[in-house]
Formats: C-alpha cells, structure tokens, sequence
C-alpha cells in the first residue's frame, strides 16, 4: 500500500494532468451522470476541418463571377422575362427578341446568362495559355492547352464585341 | 570624364572602361569631346534606363489620367454637372467665404423649409475641406482662379493621384511592372471615369483615391509590420472617412480579411501591429467627424470591427500563453476553454448591444446590399434612384471591356501565388464585385479591385509570353547538346514566332480597349445634365440650357424669401444657383416631408393648394419634357411621387393614377391622373402646341401620345415661367382670395 500512493504521487508529480483533468466540466461530467451511467463503447470521430485547397476555392469563386457578371441579381430584383418577344407588324406573328433594346442597363435572363459566359470562357482562355506553359507536362497536352486557350480568348472577345453592338447600335460611331 | 583617363584604378570593372578612353586619348580635340560626351554620359546602366522608364511612363499616366476627364470642359463650358455636386459647391463656397468655424457650425435655413439642415453635421467635409485648401493653396501662389474651377477640376486632379496609388499598390501586391499596368488602366477606365470628370465635384472623386490609399497602406502595413505604415494607414482612413459614406465598405472589408488570415493560419505578430493600430486609431480619428460621430461603437455596421479586435487579442494571449507552457496537452485544454469563453461572451455582448438598443441595426442603405430585395418592398426613396438599380451585363461590359476577361485569370495568377497582399486583392475583388451587381453605383468601388487584378493578368501573361519569345538566345548560347533534351528543343521558331503573335494579339486587345473607354468616355459620361444636347435635323448640334435660364430667372425675378416646391430631386440646384429657400432637396433626410410635397404633386389642385399655403409656397417648379422628348422629367417620375406619398398618406393610391396597371397621360388615363396637380401644371397651355410635323396639338414627344386633358385651367396657381424649350416651368401659387 504504500509503494501505491508513492507511485501515485511520483506519477502524479511527473504528470500532473491524467486525461485532460484540468477541465472542471469533465470532472463534474464524470461525477454527475457518468458515475451510474456507463457510456458504450463507440468508434465516432469528430469530422476534421481541413481547408479546402487554393484551387477548390478559385473553382467556386469563378463559379460566382459567373453568376453575378450574368446579372443575376437584376434577374432577380427585376424580374425580366427569359427571353423578350415583339409582334411581326406585317403577319402578326410573335419573334423572340434576345437582347433587350434601348437601354444600357436593362437585360432579358437568357442574354445576361450567355454573355456572362463568354466573360468566363475569355478568363478560362487566358489560364489555359498560362497551364501550356508549365514545363512538367506532355508537349501534345501542352499544345492542346495553348490552341484551346488562344481560341476561347478569341471566341470570347468576337462574341462579346458581337452582343455588344447588337444590344447598343450606336457603339464605337 | 572621356578626357581623364586614370589607368590606376586598380578593379578589373573599370579596366575595360578604361582601356578605351585609353586609346581614344590620343587623336582627341576638342572638338571631339563634345559627341563623345553626349554619347557617353547618356549611355545609362540598365537599371537607371529602367527608372527612367518607369517614371516617364507613369507621367504620360498621370497626364492622360487628367486629359481624358476634360470633354464635357472642352465641349461645353467649365461648370458644375448633375444635382449632388451643386450642394458641395454651395457648401464649399460657403467654406471659403466664411471660415472653417462657421462652415462646421452652420444651420442652413435655405433648404427643407420650414424645418432647416443642420449642414455642418450632416455631411462629409473631406471633399469641401480639400477643395478649400487647394483654392487656398493657389491663392497664396498668387493665381487668382475662381474657386468654381477648382470645385470643377479637384475630381480629375484626385483621379490621377489614385493612378499613381495603383502603382505602389501594384507593386506591393505583385511587382513593379503590374504596377505600371495597373496605373495605366484605371487612368482610362469608364466605371472610374463616370463618377470623376471634369465638372462631377461629388465625393467619390476623392473617396476613390482615400480608398486606394487607405487599403495599400493597410496592405504595407501587414507586410512590413512597421508601425509607421500602420499609423499612416489610419489617417488616410481618417480622410476616407471624412470624404465618403461608403468608408463603411472598408470598416468591414479590412476585419474580413483578419478574418479569413486567421482562418487560414496566416496569423502573425505584423499583422497584430497593423490591425490593432488602424483600428484604434481610425476609430478614434472617425469620431471626430460629426456626422459620423459614435457610430463605431454603436452601430451595427462597425461592430464587425470590434469582434474582430477582440478576437485578434485572444489569438495573441493564446500565442503567449503557448509560449509560456511548454506542455501541449495542457495547452490544448486551455485552448478549448478560451475560445469557448471568449466566443460565448462576445455573443453574449453583442446580444445584450442589440437588444437594448444600443447597438443600432443596419440601416436601410447598407441593408439593401446584403439583401437586394429588401429596398424595393419597403424603401421606395432608396429603389427609386436609378442609379441603385441593379446591374446588368451590358453594364458591366460598358464599364469594363476587356477587364471582365482579364479579372477571373488574374484571380487565378492571385491564387497560384497565395500571399498575404494577394489574398486582400482578391477579397476586395471579389466582395466589390458582388456589390458591384447588387448596385450600378457601386461598380466605381469594384474599379480599382479589377483594374489591379487584371493588371496581375496581364503582367504575368505578358512575362510569359517574352520570356517564350526571348528563350531562342539564351539556348543557343549553352550549345546544342541541351537542346534535344529540353521539350521545346524541334519547334523552336515556331514557339518564337507564337510567342511574338501573341504577344502582338494582347497589345490589339490593350489598344481596343484604349479605344472603347475614349469612346464611352466621350459620348456616355461626359455631360453635364444641366445642359442637354441634341442633334437637329441637318445633323447640327442644339443646346438646351433651359435649366439654368429658369433658375437664373428665379434669382433676379422672385422675392429673396421666395419658397419654391419642386421634386426633391432639383433642390440643390434651386439654392446654389437660383438662391431661394426649397422645400426639400436631394439630401432625403425626412421622408415625410418628401411625401407631403408628392402628396400634394398628385392631388386634385384645391387639396394641393391646401398643402401649399401649410408650406408656405410661393412657387411651383416642374420639369416637362414633352416638347423637347426629354425623357427624365417629372411626368415620367411621377410614379415614384405617388409611391413616396403613398406610403407615408395612404389617401394616395398607387392603383387610382394607372389604367389596367398601365401608367398612360393620354385620352384613356385615369380620371384622377388627368386632373392632378402635377398633370395639370405640365401640360398647362400644352394642347395649343404643336410640337411635331404630322402630329395633332398637344402631342407628347416623351411619351408618344396625344394628351388626354387639353383644356385645362388653373384656379389656384398662374404661370409665371416656362422656359424657351418648354423643359422647366415655373408656377406662382397665388395668396387667398380676400374674404369679400
């Protein structure tokens, strides 16, 4: 009996805190219910947060230039129909009208979407240029990358220049 | 220097300069010293060409920054332009007429008659307060410039400071040369240019450069972690606070950013310095502004701040403490406790704030930003100003071009390279944009963010490309042995002549980009408003000045206690320019006020008569677009009068004024439509008129009808203005009839 408690307060000495004994919540759970009550024996883990790497977040931040560079909260204060439509005078049929005319700052769902799209595919483009010349990857890998991305800078810009003078007729007179 | 040759020197450097003044010393004349002077003292070392480089670059920046800003000066004249900035000149030439002392404790009676404006503290005197000094300035220079043309000219002035600003700012984030680019871009880009050409004296022209100003410091300061950049950064946040009320976008943006360094581990002892002494010492400089006054510790809108100095300080009491223990097991125990401790008292705080009240909530303004519907269901003063529409992609297109496409890739170079600046730009890009399409307004915030961004691209796309384009001359240097094992080694030309074309290819986007922003420059944001222009029919330029005519005859033909009732929306310009008390005016601080007066715009003529001789009118002033097809007039605003007074005097119906939800001013409009006040005075006499070849009298240019109510006659009110154009009219609302 002796060597016990000698041993105890050699242990207890060397290792003041056995299993987290500093926390008084723990010591009153341990006596409060856990004293008549037996916890089983589970294999749970608490999740670990582990932040997302840079180019997760950049995919979810190019995602949400998207939406808000389309417009979408004009879509959704406004409400503007999806696509507009005008009367034919002459046979009285009913067009659809894409771009919404006369104003700057007005838009149908449909063109702000397309638009904002050709915005991200001009972005895509430019990081496709910069991917071809990494130097660790296959040469026919690094050629596609440089063709593709040079052709959606080039798509992008045409396009957008092309909305652009539809949706303003007087642009760049 | 060519002439002395000291062939003792010693250092083999100099010995290969020195060999050749050597040999040259013997045929020498003098008339040879000359040329070889000049050749050899301009031969500089690559870094000197390189400053010298930099710095003409950023001058021609800095001029064109300025020049671009000067249309509407050049085609017009050197005036004020909109509604907003006439009230700053006001106050400004109140500045400096009577001092500092009676501008900070001024009580204007001139506006929202009978109820008066406390000025002083009720506005922002950054941008007065600089124009002064600036007048003042000049005047101790002995140029005797009018202090108008100051007012007129700060906005371009500021707007080429902030170029150079992006270029420190550039240089800190990435490097010199996206600097450069980044001072280049936002010298010509429309999103800045529409709130800061020549003539817009509003506070966003200086705000811009406060902003910019304030978050590179704060970006030096977490760099360096010197307490110096920490205190300057405060000051200038002191001026952003002075200038603008949009300071509350950096209050927030900057504890964000602690924030999101904390979450990702990036806490360290600069960053300490440099919040804690921006924040102290903002705070306490804020205060100083009345206007702003305890807002810091009270409203809801800073306390975001607050948490967040709070939490810096448990962050280093744990790092101490963590160095103190050297037990990790102990550590983790009091780690828990802690945080526990201090997230559940700061909850327990900010609980106890808000539900006494002293924590006030977010105000209407800043809340419609986080939830963009909120305004148009319970603010219609705040929805009605089409500046604070939401934004559209054409917008967006017209304010940024190319930008659009550089900002998602240099958001990509950003995070390839994570550092503590890079991760500030990209949140100020991300959040400033997101605002940017929650308001129109708010694209000039989101400016400098994608200019610097896409300054990133561009910078590091163009190294990449020259230094592909430049790779054949080093290779070939080391030998053809290195040549098969590299992986560009067969196609070499090739991958040159690609480099070049590319390179050729973004110099055309730059350049169409150059382009588009002179164009929309020159023919979206470079007029006055105040004077209209229009093409005639033979293709010749017709200037409306109506504007200023009736003002100007408001001031020489009208008692000096005359009250005028207008629209809110021209209250600044009747008591800067036509010197006469109105009744309410741009500054909307009293919402009821504003809807008595659009109660009254859309009554039938004797309740309004009523309401007039409570207010004490003496005139009546409304704008008419429907001779000239001007389109802002007040017919065409007259909805949001009967909302505004809808909303506060529910005798006002919206329904009563429309037809089949229809708004219409012709022969099917309502009944109350065609007799209200407002409809009345427009189109008082307008039914002999005949405005267009082919079209009955009485036709509505703006609208595209015929009206309704031709014969219309007033009983209370008799005109006593209209203007050559027929764009302001002006009626006197005559006194009571004497009882018999």
């Amino acid at each position: 009996m002796r060597s016990k408690p000698e041993s105890q307060t050699f242990t207890a000495s060397m290792e003041p805190l056995s299993s987290g004994s500093v926390d008084p919540i723990f010591h009153l759970l341990r006596i409060v219910p856990f004293s008549f009550l037996r916890p089983p024996k589970l294999r749970l883990k608490l999740p670990t947060l582990t932040l997302p790497s840079p180019m997760t977040v950049y995919a979810l931040v190019l995602l949400t230039y998207f939406m808000v560079v389309s417009g979408i909260v004009y879509d959704v204060i406004v409400e503007p129909p999806g696509i507009g439509s005008t009367q034919d005078r002459a046979t009285g049929s009913v067009r659809p009208v894409v771009f919404l005319p006369g104003r700057v700052n007005g838009q149908y769902i449909v063109e702000g979407l397309s638009s904002g799209f050709m915005f991200v595919l001009g972005g895509v483009g430019i990081i496709l240029m910069d991917l071809a010349l990494d130097r660790n990857r296959a040469r026919s890998v690094k050629v596609s990358y440089a063709t593709a991305g040079i052709s959606f800078v080039v798509i992008a810009y045409v396009m957008s220049m092309l909305f652009i003078r539809i949706k303003i007729p007087a642009y760049l007179s | 220097m060519v002439g002395k040759a000291e062939p003792v020197n010693g250092s083999v450097k100099s010995g290969s300069n020195q060999s050749i003044p050597a040999t040259m010393q013997s045929p020498l004349k003098k008339s040879d010293l000359i040329p070889n002077l000049s050749l050899k003292t301009l031969k500089l070392k690559t870094k000197q060409q390189e400053l010298l480089i930099r710095v003409s670059i950023l001058c021609l920046v800095y001029v064109l920054a300025f020049i671009t800003r000067l249309f509407s000066v050049l085609r017009y004249e050197s005036m004020i332009h909109e509604f907003d900035p006439y009230f700053n000149y006001r106050t400004t030439l109140f500045l400096t007429e009577k001092g500092f002392y009676e501008f900070w404790n001024w009580f204007d009676s001139e506006s929202w008659y009978p109820l008066g404006r406390i000025i002083g503290g009720t506005l922002y005197p950054g941008l007065m307060v600089t124009a002064a000094i600036i007048y003042w300035l000049l005047r101790f220079l002995r140029f005797a410039i009018h202090i108008r043309e100051v007012c007129v000219l700060t906005a371009p002035f500021f707007a080429s400071n902030t170029t150079l600003v992006a270029y420190f700012f550039g240089k800190e984030v990435w490097d010199s040369g996206a600097g450069l680019v980044a001072a280049a871009l936002i010298a010509i880009c429309p999103g800045y240019i529409s709130r800061s050409v020549a003539g817009s004296y509003d506070n966003e022209g200086v705000a811009i450069f406060a902003l910019l100003l304030t978050f590179y410091l704060f970006v030096k300061a977490v760099n360096t972690g010197s307490l110096a950049w920490a205190l300057a950064s405060a000051f200038a946040y002191f001026y952003m606070v002075s200038a603008w009320g949009g300071y509350v976008f950096i209050i927030n943006l900057i504890p964000l950013y602690v924030l999101v360094l904390l979450i990702t581990g990036r806490y360290s002892m600069r960053l300490y310095v440099a919040y804690n002494s921006m924040y102290v010492l903002g705070m306490l400089l804020a205060m100083q502004i009345r206007f702003v006054g305890f807002q810091h510790v009270q409203s809801g809108e800073h306390m975001a701040a607050m948490g967040v100095f709070f939490l810096l300080q448990v962050f280093f009491f744990l790092d101490w403490v963590k160095h103190l223990l050297s037990d990790t097991k102990l550590f983790q125990a009091f780690l828990r406790i802690t945080v526990t401790t201090a997230i559940g008292v700061g909850a327990i705080a900010l609980g106890v704030g808000m539900a006494s009240g002293y924590i006030s909530p977010w105000t209407g303004r800043f809340y419609s930003l986080l939830d963009p519907t909120y305004a148009k269901d319970h603010i219609p003063i705040i929805a009605s100003v089409s500046e604070h529409q939401p934004t559209a992609w054409s917008s967006f297109m017209f304010d940024f071009h190319i930008l659009l496409f550089l900002f998602p890739a240099g958001l990509y170079f950003c995070f390839k390279r994570l550092s503590d600046a890079t991760i500030f730009i990209v949140m100020y890009g991300l959040t400033s944009m997101y605002f940017a399409g929650v308001m129109v307004r708010l694209i000039l915030v989101a400016t400098p963010a994608v200019c610097l961004i896409s300054a990133i691209a561009v910078s590091a796309t163009i190294k990449n490309l020259t230094l592909v384009a430049r790779a054949k001359s080093k290779v070939t240097q080391t030998g053809s042995v290195r040549g098969s094992s590299s992986s560009k080694g067969s196609s070499k030309p090739f991958q040159r002549n690609g480099a070049i074309a590319l390179l050729l290819g973004a110099f055309y986007l730059l350049s169409k980009y150059a382009t588009h922003c002179t164009w929309v420059t020159s023919e979206a944001y470079s007029s006055p408003s105040i004077v209209l222009a229009a093409r005639g029919a033979h293709g010749n330029r017709v200037i409306f000045d109506d504007y200023r005519e009736a003002y100007f005859w408001l001031r020489k033909n009208t008692p000096p206690d005359a009250k005028v009732m207008s629209w809110w929306d021209y209250g600044y310009q009747i008591t800067a320019m036509g010197n006469r008390t109105v009744i309410v005016d741009n500054n909307t601080w009293n919402n009821t006020h504003i809807a008595t007066v659009g109660r009254a715009m859309s009554s039938y003529e004797d309740e309004a008569y009523e309401i007039m001789r409570s207010l004490d009118v003496d005139y009546v002033l409304v704008v008419f677009g429907g001779v000239t097809g001007y389109s802002s007039d007040d017919i065409n605003k007259f909805l949001w009068m009967v909302r505004i007074g809808g909303g506060v005097f529910p005798v006002i119906k919206e329904p009563d004024y429309l037809v089949n939800g229809e708004y219409r001013v012709d022969k099917g409009a309502a009944p109350k439509m065609l007799n209200c006040l407002m409809y009345k005075l427009s189109y008082y006499r307008f039914g002999e008129l005949t405005t267009e070849y082919g079209k009955p009298p009485g036709y509505d240019r703006a609208r595209g009808v015929e009206i309704g109510n031709k014969d219309i006659k007033l009983e209370y009110l008799e005109e006593a203005f209209t203007t050559s154009n027929w764009i302001v009219r002006i009626y006197k609302v005559k006194p009571p009839n004497n009882r018999w």
